[in-house]
């Protein structure tokens, strides 16, 4: 250390750094074998880690996009003082739900109609669209391909003893405004499908918009439903924003299962926070034991430099430095094998890719190198152990 | 002679083989620990789901129930077919009670809402009453006493003032959306009159927010309902949330229609605690019931479980395999360590195989201790994860046991294979001269 002093110290300090450099790449090529075993150590710590991150930040946008399929969570109506939603209504509800991902969307329009002399409600809608939006229906059939088709509700079926593909004649309820007193305005349909829902719509007669503005006459939808992929904490803002943006509606977000998801969610992520924390903790043990055994098996030649006047400094230098080297390796590795496995449990669960946010592989390559680091702590105190006179006695 | 170069070598390098020991440990106690959660995931899951909101609805049969949607016409003034107050608790001696996790009756009444003391504004909109249990104590023929009602049901409403009690036949919760359309306040006193005339005075105890219909709605103890509709006794709708499995083929099969099954299938699907098996056994107990999953709820449910629990397999695989690894990893750089001293076997004469044999049963010790000591680590450290992420003890189960033993040996095994051929390949020359 000296010689760092001395009046031309700035050419030995490049000559010292170049040495450092050469030495950490000498030592990080000559033991391969070891260098291997803990860069595998370090990479296995940061896949956990960059894996497990990744699902959790990618989990809820999945799961609810995937529960945003099975039904509805934010319903619009008119407000109190408006008869129904127009059309231009429902744009502007569109305008004000831009940007964000909306799954499926349907409005329906509803009508008191008679069938086999009862009294039920129909719901008129585009079906395509309810086909996306009520995928908890269990339909038993067919889906109506086109006019004239309608759905009916178990119930609805079982009282008017009505089949898959028999035709049935709804009419509207006499006394009905519009309505002729003793020829109330009937059509013939033809039932492609039986659906169960453990609802209201069990009771319901199902068709299509266009088929009940024949039958009705034209006129406003009465509610729509929106899927929205958001968490649902979100969802509150969301419908108060609409309802702000168009006076004529009321929109409300359905609460159903929203702080269970929610719920669930956290709980999943404890889970993984917790195990990604145990498997690092393995890494770092993995790191240390190794680097010790890269002590014990370097012990002659420390003692050779110290006894050339290294102080402990450069030495712990040196191991620090290929420690960060270990991590940054590692970590970079792990970051790969982590997407790969996230987008392995994003293809298996959800059928879709995942994404790793910038900040998670940033964080992870982080931690492994730190973890690295901490890693050494114990084999820098071995190095400081070894006495270059004990060391070097049968040399 | 063997023996005693086992015992050497485990007491002589006892940091290096304690070092393995705790790595197998702590192995082994990630793979406890992530098995034993894993095998009870769903259960807990659906426990969690199970808290907010009912997933079964049991309602008289022929009933109309046109104002559940839209209003569109007052069923709760016609004295249409009713279900039995005194029947709701059969609810809980069905073959899946234990899956019940609560459930309470409903009465909806139309009733004039106005500030007591004036006359009822004629004019206003009828405001729907409800009645219902709030925590109803049972007793069941079995002995057992649980409680049911709105508390638990409605565990997710945000309530000001506090809850009322079944038995508190004065007091009443009010939503708060029909609280501040009528600037009704905790404390206030309103009259309500019934369809028929009855009438009775309440005192605001509570206000709730529930984010839906309910939120304009005055709730009441199901027997003021009662007596307001003039129907003692009579409940319209029952809600039930309980514990379920994910409909599979069978569970579809069998809604459409039970009776199509062999008996085989029927029984399956009978002592399953599919939403389906349940609302059947439901209306096994309660006359001129119709008990009805609620579609838009168990299938977010199952949708839920099924993925959390896909999950959490694949987590806990990842897991496995990252402790494996790093386990793995040490026993090599361990076994590698021993260079040296097989070395000297090697140049007095050892067959490879006495080698082999020496490092498998050093490696069998080590494996063993950090095995058992892992293994009731991981059984603690289940019933952490058990309390921290899901509030309820983890069961321990045998099968982990078994899970844990193999892999374990698979671990060590597979760790040392790499290293002893290295070792048998070792010139004793070279190892010896120490470079």
């Amino acid at each position: 250390m000296a010689a760092r002093n001395v009046t031309s110290g700035d050419n030995h300090q490049v000559a010292n750094h170049t040495m450092a450099r050469r030495m950490v790449l000498a030592s990080l090529t000559r033991r391969r074998s070891r260098v291997l075993i803990a860069v595998a150590a370090v990479a296995i710590g940061a896949t956990a880690l960059g894996g497990l991150a990744t699902i959790a930040a990618d989990i809820p946008r999945h799961l609810s996009r995937e529960l945003r399929e099975v039904g509805a969570n934010l319903v619009v109506s008119p407000a109190g003082d408006q008869p129904g939603l127009a059309d231009t209504t429902l744009q502007q509800v569109d305008q004000a739900l831009a940007g964000r991902q909306v799954v499926a969307q349907a409005a329906f329009r509803y009508q008191t109609v008679r069938l086999a002399n009862q009294s039920y409600l129909a719901a008129g809608a585009d079906l395509n669209q309810v086909q996306q939006a009520k995928g908890y229906w269990a339909v038993q059939g067919e889906w109506p391909a086109g006019p004239g088709q309608v759905l009916l509700g178990t119930d609805v079926a079982a009282w008017a003893g009505a089949e898959v593909g028999q035709n049935v004649t709804v009419s509207l309820p006499v006394g009905q405004e519009g309505a002729a007193d003793e020829a109330a305005p009937q059509a013939v349909y033809t039932v492609s499908g039986i659906v169960t829902a453990g609802g209201a719509e069990d009771e319901m007669v199902v068709l299509w918009a266009d088929d009940l503005a024949a039958l009705a006459g034209p006129g406003p939808w009465d509610v729509a439903e929106y899927s929205v992929a958001s968490e649902s904490k979100d969802l509150a803002a969301i419908a108060q924003a609409i309802s702000q943006a168009v006076p004529q509606v009321q929109a409300e977000p359905v609460q159903r299962l929203a702080r269970s998801e929610a719920d669930v969610l956290a709980m999943l992520r404890t889970l993984l926070a917790l195990v990604a924390t145990l498997v690092l903790a393995l890494t770092m043990i993995g790191v240390s034991t190794t680097m010790v055994a890269v002590v014990t098996e370097r012990r002659v030649e420390i003692a050779l430099r110290k006894a050339l006047g290294a102080d402990q400094a450069v030495i712990n230098r040196e191991f620090v430095t290929e420690a960060l080297v270990l991590g940054l390796v590692g970590g970079l590795a792990g970051v790969g094998l982590g997407y790969a496995f996230a987008w392995g449990v994003g293809q298996a669960v959800f059928h879709r890719s995942v994404q790793m946010p910038w900040w998670v592989a940033l964080a992870t390559v982080a931690v492994a190198i730190a973890v690295t680091r901490l890693g050494v702590i114990v084999p820098l105190r071995r190095t400081a152990q070894i006495d270059p006179a004990l060391q070097l006695r049968e040399e | 002679m063997f023996l005693r170069m086992l015992r050497g070598a485990l007491i002589r390098h006892r940091g290096g083989r304690a070092m393995i020991a705790l790595t197998t440990a702590l192995g082994a106690c990630v793979a406890t620990a992530m098995l034993g959660v894993a095998f009870d995931v769903g259960d807990k899951v659906s426990q969690e789901l199970s808290t907010y909101g009912a997933n079964i609805v049991v309602q008289p049969k022929g009933a109309a129930v046109l104002d559940d949607v839209y209003g569109l016409a007052d069923a709760a003034t016609t004295g249409g077919p009713a279900l039995q107050e005194a029947e709701v608790a059969n609810i809980k001696t069905i073959f899946w009670a234990f899956n019940i996790t609560q459930f309470a009756p409903f009465l909806e009444v139309a009733a004039q809402v106005g500030a007591s003391g004036e006359a009822s504004m004629a004019d206003a909109a009828p405001v729907t009453v409800v009645g219902s249990w709030f925590a109803h104590q049972l007793a069941l023929p079995t002995g057992e006493h649980v409680s049911a009602g709105l508390i638990e049901l409605r565990a997710w409403w945000e309530v000001a003032g506090g809850w009322i009690a079944d038995g508190d036949v004065g007091l009443a919760m009010v939503g708060s959306k029909l609280a501040q359309e009528r600037g009704l306040g905790l404390g206030d006193w309103l009259a309500l009159t019934g369809p028929a005339g009855q009438a009775v005075d309440v005192q605001v105890a509570g206000l709730y927010t529930a984010g839906g219909d309910e939120d304009g709605q005055v709730l009441v103890p199901l027997a003021v309902a009662q007596q307001l509709a003039g129907r003692p006794g009579e409940v319209d709708r029952v809600e039930v949330a309980a514990l379920t499995t994910p409909d599979n083929d069978l569970a579809r099969r069998a809604a459409q229609n039970p009776g199509a099954l062999t008996v085989s299938e029927w029984e399956t699907w009978y002592c399953t605690a599919y939403a389906s098996s349940i609302a059947y056994q439901i209306e096994e107990v309660m006359t001129d019931a119709v008990a009805k999953p609620v579609r838009e709820v168990t299938e977010a449910q199952g949708t839920i479980l099924t993925k959390t629990g896909m999950i959490m397999i694949l987590v806990t695989l990842l897991s496995l395999l990252a402790s494996a690894l790093g386990v793995a990893n040490l026993v090599t750089a361990s076994v590698m360590e021993r260079a040296p001293q097989i070395g000297l076997m090697k140049a007095v004469g050892a067959p490879d195989g006495a080698v082999v044999r020496l490092i498998l049963a050093e490696m069998a010790v080590i494996g063993l201790a950090g095995g058992v000591v892992g293994f009731g680590l991981g059984l603690g450290a289940a019933q952490v994860v058990g309390f921290a992420v899901f509030g309820g003890a983890i069961t321990p189960r045998p099968v982990v046991a078994a899970l844990v033993a193999l892999l374990v040996v698979l671990v060590m095994v597979g760790g040392s294979l790499p290293a002893i051929r290295l070792l048998v390949r070792l010139r004793p020359a070279e190892v010896l001269h120490g470079r």
